[in-house]
């Protein structure tokens, strides 16, 4: 029973819970179905007045990062791709969900920039904006009905569906709030004995792993190397100016490759198997969109003989 | 001493949360939409989720790794776009509508099933415009040319 108390206690005293609780709710309204007798103007709008208070309190959770401009990015990205978000699962008609979506898709795309993935940001904006909105866009001009639809004002289970969606956030954003953030981790060889034992205070950078774990134990840092392969590395640390390279506390600075080469040259390197894969999955999507649209008469086993199938082909418009 | 980076773990953070709650709504978006193109956006809108995770990753780690994930991630949501959109296509061909629930003989054993009455009773009203419907009135003018009145059907039954 203690438990059960300490537990609520714990999770109505964590400010997630109410940007949850208010993000669900509002939500909820939003979701297209009857509200009872309430009219679905009133309901929009406190559904958009809730959801707006959940995102400002889930904002409290982010941190900005040190420069100001870079802040200010991600914030107004941030705000745009979730509020995008719950337009597009939100709207009557499918061709503003396919907008709300190619603005997910953009504000998106510049966290991607924010992140030093250029590339991926430019390719995100080519791929999606470019080629899955359209072509959304195609099968909704071909597949639609006149007005609105019953079916785009009914949603089905909107509450069990909005609990189910909104406890995975409350867990996800649970188990990433206590992220330790804590003192910084030391590194090298004097850490060792200390280190080893303990939980590790914060998620350790995969390139300082190997002079976390340290020289001494070549097996590990073997196994690290493995894993962390030198071609993978978006830097590389190189002696700050000036300094000496035997000094064990001389500064080093991080020379960054550049990014369309460096992706290169690890994937074709690190992740050759992958790009295989990736290709022969784009072929067998590709024999499969084909042979979906362009179905045959199946033949059956009575029509065998071969004029009666020519006859039921012919019928075939 | 191992240099500074300014993307800290709060910066990771701030990654993991946006895309936690993408993919979260996602999921809500396909639980609970009927219309299939709006159920393949939420399953689109999961994937950005997850790619901005792995970028924030990626980025945090200091390798490739996540950039080259994502990118495998973009050839995934191709393919599956492209087989999608062929299905909603054949699957509109067969039943004239875009609605998952007529899809529903095909569910699994156990399940039980949503009355079509259903639909009607939950769906919202429409809110009409509020005022007169107005129209410009615009006078014809010139000769009005002879013209074959022939009906033309707007849309294929």
């Amino acid at each position: 029973m203690d438990v059960i108390l300490n537990f609520i206690g714990s999770v109505l005293g964590m400010t997630g819970t109410y940007a949850v609780l208010f993000g669900g709710l509002g939500t909820y309204l939003l979701l297209p179905h009857r509200h009872g007798a309430i009219r679905p103007r009133a309901a929009h709008g406190a559904g958009l007045i809730a959801v707006a208070l959940g995102l400002l309190i889930y904002m409290t959770y982010w941190r900005p990062p040190g420069l100001l401009l870079p802040a200010v990015f991600l914030y107004v990205f941030g705000a745009t791709s979730v509020i995008g978000a719950v337009l597009t699962i939100t709207s009557r008609d499918p061709v503003a969900s396919a907008l709300w979506f190619a603005s997910v898709v953009l504000s998106t795309a510049g966290l991607f920039l924010l992140a030093e993935a250029p590339f991926l940001a430019a390719g995100t904006i080519i791929v999606y904006a470019g080629a899955v909105i359209v072509t959304f866009l195609f099968v909704i001009m071909l597949a639609q009905m006149e007005g609105k639809a019953d079916y785009d004002r009914a949603a089905r289970s909107p509450g069990w569906a909005t609990l189910t969606s909104f406890i995975i956030l409350w867990c996800l954003l649970a188990s990433i709030a206590t992220l330790k953030t804590g003192e910084k981790v030391g590194t090298g060889i004097h850490h060792l004995a200390r280190n080893r034992l303990e939980p590790e205070k914060q998620l350790l950078r995969s390139r300082d792993l190997e002079a976390y774990i340290g020289s001494p134990d070549a097996n590990m840092t073997g196994v690290v190397r493995r894993a962390v392969s030198p071609m993978s590395l978006v830097a590389d640390a190189r002696l700050a100016e000036g300094e000496a390279a035997d000094n064990p506390e001389a500064t080093s600075v991080l020379v960054h490759r550049p990014n369309v080469a460096g992706i290169a040259a690890s994937m074709y390197t690190d992740h050759l198997a992958s790009v295989a894969i990736a290709g022969a999955l784009l072929f067998v999507a590709l024999v499969g969109a084909v042979a979906i649209t362009n179905p045959r008469m199946p033949v059956r086993p009575s029509s065998s003989d071969p004029a009666q199938r020519a006859a039921v082909g012919s019928v075939r418009p | 001493m191992p240099p500074t980076d300014i993307f800290t773990l709060e910066v990771l953070r701030d990654y993991l949360l946006i895309g936690a709650a993408l993919f979260a709504l996602g999921i809500l978006g396909f639980l609970s939409r009927r219309n299939l193109i709006v159920m393949f956006l939420s399953a689109e809108m999961m994937l950005q989720g997850v790619a901005l995770t792995l970028v924030g990753f990626g980025r945090y780690h200091g390798n490739w790794t996540g950039q080259i994930l994502t990118i495998m991630i973009l050839t995934v949501a191709a393919c599956e776009a492209s087989i999608a959109l062929a299905l909603i296509v054949i699957l509109y061909n067969r039943r004239s509508s875009l609605d998952v629930t007529l899809w529903q003989e095909i569910r699994e054993a156990g399940v039980p099933a949503t009355p079509a009455s259903l639909i009607s009773e939950e769906a919202e009203p429409v809110d009409a415009a509020p005022g007169p419907e107005s129209y410009p009135h615009l006078t014809p003018a010139g000769v009005e040319p002879a013209h074959p009145v022939e009906p033309w059907i707007e849309r294929r039954s």
